[in-house]
């Protein structure tokens, strides 16, 4: 398990996202986390200070994992990134239709030209 | 595995799902481009509720989920949601341009 920062981490996001266009899964997991172990958060609790929580990103393609962890401050930005690049990569899900637009018939080349009266 | 039908739905009970259990809550989601779905799991290891789709336009909805998870995640529970307004605000400015005479 990889632990980068936030920005090397969407880098290689995407280039899991572009690995996996023709086969493969991409996972993206969140979870809240102080990253403390236990022992640490009841000492900091009893110490009666506050935890920090976090937000742990996870991403994998089945076969590498990277993660990364985002904190209050810097949610806003990872947010923002991370939107965007879903939206560059999420191409394959169908477009809503609401009508039926049915496109025009009128693609079938013009085929009664093709009969030419012959004239002497 | 229960798989829900509204989008609506599915996001208030998660939320609910996350505010009762903060710590033990989280949210998955997988995406497969070669089929085209997209499925979003929500879990606090004792109850799971799913989400799937091929839409795009839940897509843009599932955005919104995200920054919804993130606020909630960074800032503690408790942190005001309020569909991210943030958003919201920039866009509430009506460009009141003055309408141009063109003489």
């Amino acid at each position: 398990m990889v632990l980068l920062q936030p920005d090397p981490f969407l880098n290689e996001l995407t280039s899991m996202f572009e690995h996996s266009t023709e086969k493969g899964t991409v996972w993206v997991t969140l979870k809240r986390s102080s990253l403390k172990s236990k022992v640490q958060r009841n000492k900091m609790a009893a110490a009666g200070e506050p935890l920090e929580y976090r937000c742990l990103i996870r991403a994998t393609n089945g076969k590498k994992t990277i993660s990364t962890s985002v904190g209050p401050k810097d949610h806003q930005r990872f947010q923002a990134s991370y939107a965007t690049i879903l939206k560059a990569h999420m191409t394959s899900l169908k477009k809503r239709e609401r009508k039926d637009k049915k496109k025009v018939p009128g693609a079938d080349k013009k085929e009664g030209g093709s009969k030419k009266p012959k004239r002497a | 595995m229960v798989y829900i039908t509204s989008w609506d739905e599915f996001v208030e009970r998660s939320a609910q799902l996350f505010r009762a259990d903060p710590d033990s809550t989280r949210y998955v989601m997988k995406y497969r481009h070669c089929d085209g779905k997209l499925v979003l799991k929500v879990t606090d290891n004792k109850e799971c509720l799913k989400f799937k789709t091929d839409q795009a336009q839940d897509a843009k909805k599932m955005e919104k989920l995200n920054n919804i998870f993130f606020t909630l995640m960074s800032r503690g529970p408790d942190a005001d949601v309020s569909e991210v307004a943030g958003k919201e605000q920039t866009e509430a400015q009506p460009g009141k341009k003055g309408r141009g005479r063109k003489q």
